[in-house]
């Protein structure tokens, strides 16, 4: 049994079989193969190594004859690792013994010399995972299947996701995520508060060790990754599990009922969602809205940039959806290098510092026009407001609604129906804009505090830079200054304000945000039940004594247990 | 014991170390002589035949290693050896050239 760890970045436990990604993400169907067959089995191996062999050495000739000796080694050392006698004899002997079918057993062959290989830091470490997809690609043929076509539920183990990989992912089989790299804001970490499922990232490398079929525990809740678990911990795990669904099951109930404290008084909850799909989601769990629809989905992975009819249609499923509830589109907010149609900036050393989000329409405004005729014509389908990220001064801001000015008169021109009257709102999550806060509020007809950047700009760190991550805390003092200023400054020009970032979505910090004057929390669809749930459990003077006191701490730690023994007070099932 | 085993102690003189490419000259040498050949690093022995075994060793620039070879012409192919040892397996001295 080896226990990783790492960070939790989306809570719940999952036990289950591993889907290791290797290059092409190659999943092993199946771990096991039966008396019987093992014959054909290890014919089917024997087939395999001869065709790759056979491949191998043809490309090695081709090389060869074109870029000599040199180049054409490599293909003979591919060659000689797949003919070598005991690589062969372990492999037979895990199917004809253990029954291990040939691709998994193929498999832990390759991790077990794979580790020694990296242990000694061989530099020819890639060339075993080469051969592996050699063998591989033999054996599954076309049975290969891809992450869109999963049969059975799978943990994912990868060295990276990113947000093209899980875009395609059959989510119905997925149970949860293991990343060796990535931070708390990482886009695993989204995905997986996403479809409420157990995370854990940076936890080093650790896929030198597993297989695909490998069982495996994933433990979002202390940031452990099991592998090769003993039966007493497979048990633990499988009961928590059970605890979990059980604690689903009896939030569910609370669906119908409105997100209200027990003094009386409303809570919006509003669904954060990242492809249009989610708004199913939002709805399922009795969302007051979508709080804010990222638009990012519409860039990325392709190829050509969006057109006006993909962001309308884009924009039209989750606003018909809704019906009449609020819809908050946010407009583009990446940076050039995610953008495969834009050229990529010459300085870009600090991206998130860098030409992104509004900076980045505001230089490109032909992009940023498109975005927004499409957003404007939507506008008359439903309650539909427009918001800009990144928002860093006055002039940006003024700028960015002088374009959407000129864009609204443009389709008036061309009697296009819009909403004249939209509601037009800025994310704070520069603290350049909390410190101008009196000056915004006269601006905007709407704010989204966005703490997952608002923390990371406040603490000048990287939240995905493991080796200062421990830096990056909601519960800095610091920080919570910011969202208070931001509120008040907000509620004296009766400007409504909402939270977006994982912070609203954490059950810990609910009370605090609701004793600070919030009356709505942008939260992951899921964790709408948690999060109603303990809005239905408090007062809100109960909250404002707790907002009042935590404000007065002077450690992130100090705030953080505080507001978690308030939490296990009032609503003991979701505390800690 | 094979009376014909003799062995020889080299140093591995090139940047990239024992790596693949350096494996298999090693093997191909060996095959030439028709001799069974055992490369020995700190007590970890590695038939040279066998690729993966020879790369688990990990020799680095600098490591001794004891070659051990049986066949009528161990003499013959261990003289070899020592000098694809010695001449660094043909390889670019990387050291040199990042220095120009």
């Amino acid at each position: 049994m080896h226990k990783f760890e790492g960070i939790a970045v989306s809570p719940g436990v999952a036990v289950g079989e591993a889907l290791v990604m290797g290059n092409e993400g190659f999943r092993i169907p199946r771990r096991f193969v039966t008396r019987d067959s093992v014959e054909y089995e290890l014919e089917r191996l024997d087939k395999a190594i001869k065709d790759a062999s056979a491949e191998i050495a043809r490309s090695r000739d081709a090389v060869l004859k074109e870029m000599g000796e040199k180049y054409a080694a490599i293909f003979e050392a591919h060659l000689q690792m797949l003919q070598d006698a005991r690589f062969r004899s372990d492999i037979e002997e895990m199917i004809a013994q253990r029954h291990y079918s040939p691709e998994y057993a193929v498999s832990r062959k390759v991790r077990e010399c794979a580790q020694i290989f990296q242990k000694v830091q061989s530099r020819n470490l890639g060339d075993i995972f080469d051969i592996e997809k050699q063998l591989l690609r033999k054996l599954l043929g076309r049975r290969r299947e891809e992450l869109s076509k999963l049969r059975s539920p799978v943990l994912i183990l990868a060295h990276n996701l990113t947000p093209s990989e899980t875009a395609h992912l059959d989510r119905r089989f997925v149970r949860g995520f293991a990343t060796e790299v990535g931070g708390p804001g990482s886009h695993t970490a989204i995905v997986a508060a996403g479809m409420a499922i157990p995370a854990v990232v940076g936890t080093g490398i650790f896929l030198t060790e597993v297989s695909g079929g490998d069982l495996v525990i994933i433990d979002g809740d202390k940031g452990l990754v099991i592998l090769r678990p003993d039966e007493e911990t497979i048990a633990h795990y499988r009961h928590e599990a059970k605890e979990h669904r059980h604690l689903a099951a009896r939030l569910e109930m609370l669906r119908d009922l409105p997100a209200e404290t027990s003094d009386g008084v409303r809570i919006e909850l509003l669904g954060n969602i990242e492809f249009p799909y989610e708004v199913d989601d939002c709805v399922a769990r009795g969302a007051d809205g979508v709080g804010l629809y990222r638009t990012e989905f519409l860039y990325l992975g392709q190829e050509q940039e969006p057109d006006e009819e993909d962001h309308f249609q884009a924009y039209l499923r989750v606003i018909q959806t809704m019906g009449d509830r609020p819809v908050t589109i946010r407009t583009f907010d990446l940076g050039a290098d995610k953008v495969p149609h834009l050229p990529e900036p010459e300085d870009e050393r600090n991206p998130a510092l860098g030409l992104r989000s509004i900076r980045l329409s505001l230089r490109n405004l032909p992009m940023f026009r498109k975005q927004l005729r499409a957003i404007l014509r939507a506008s008359v389908q439903g309650d539909v407001r427009i918001m800009f990220p990144l928002i860093s001064t006055l002039l940006e801001l003024r700028q960015a609604k002088m374009i959407l000015t000129d864009v609204m008169e443009d389709l008036t021109e061309h009697k296009i129906p819009l909403n004249a009257k939209v509601p037009v709102g800025m994310m704070v999550e520069v603290p350049s804009v909390v410190m101008m806060i009196d000056h915004f509020v006269e601006e905007v007809d709407f704010l989204s505090i966005g703490t997952n950047d608002l923390i990371q700009y406040t603490l000048a760190v990287d939240r995905n830079n493991k080796e200062v991550v421990w830096l990056y805390n909601a519960s800095e003092p610091a920080v919570l200054k910011l969202i208070e200023l931001t509120i008040r400054s907000a509620a004296r020009k009766a400007v409504p304000v909402n939270l977006c970032g994982q912070m609203s979505g954490s059950p810990t910090y609910t009370m605090l945000l609701l004793g600070m004057g919030l009356r709505q929390l942008g939260v992951p669809p899921s964790v709408i039940p948690e999060i109603k749930k303990i809005c239905r459990s408090v007062t809100i003077d109960q909250c404002e004594e707790v907002a009042r006191h935590a404000l007065t701490l002077e450690h992130a730690r100090d705030v953080t247990s505080y507001l978690r023994g308030e939490l296990k007070k009032r609503v003991p099932e979701l505390g800690p | 014991m094979d009376q014909r085993k003799q062995t020889r102690t080299v140093t591995v003189a090139n940047h990239a170390g024992l790596h693949a490419r350096a494996a298999l000259l090693i093997a191909k040498l060996a095959r030439e002589h028709d001799v069974a050949l055992a490369v020995v690093k700190d007590s970890q022995g590695a038939e040279a035949s066998s690729m993966i075994q020879m790369l688990s060793l990990g020799a680095k620039q600098g490591d001794e290693i004891v070659l051990e070879a049986s066949g009528p012409r161990a003499e013959e192919a261990l003289n070899a050896l020592e000098r694809l040892f010695a001449e660094k397996f043909y390889e670019e001295d990387e050291d040199a050239e990042s220095r120009g």
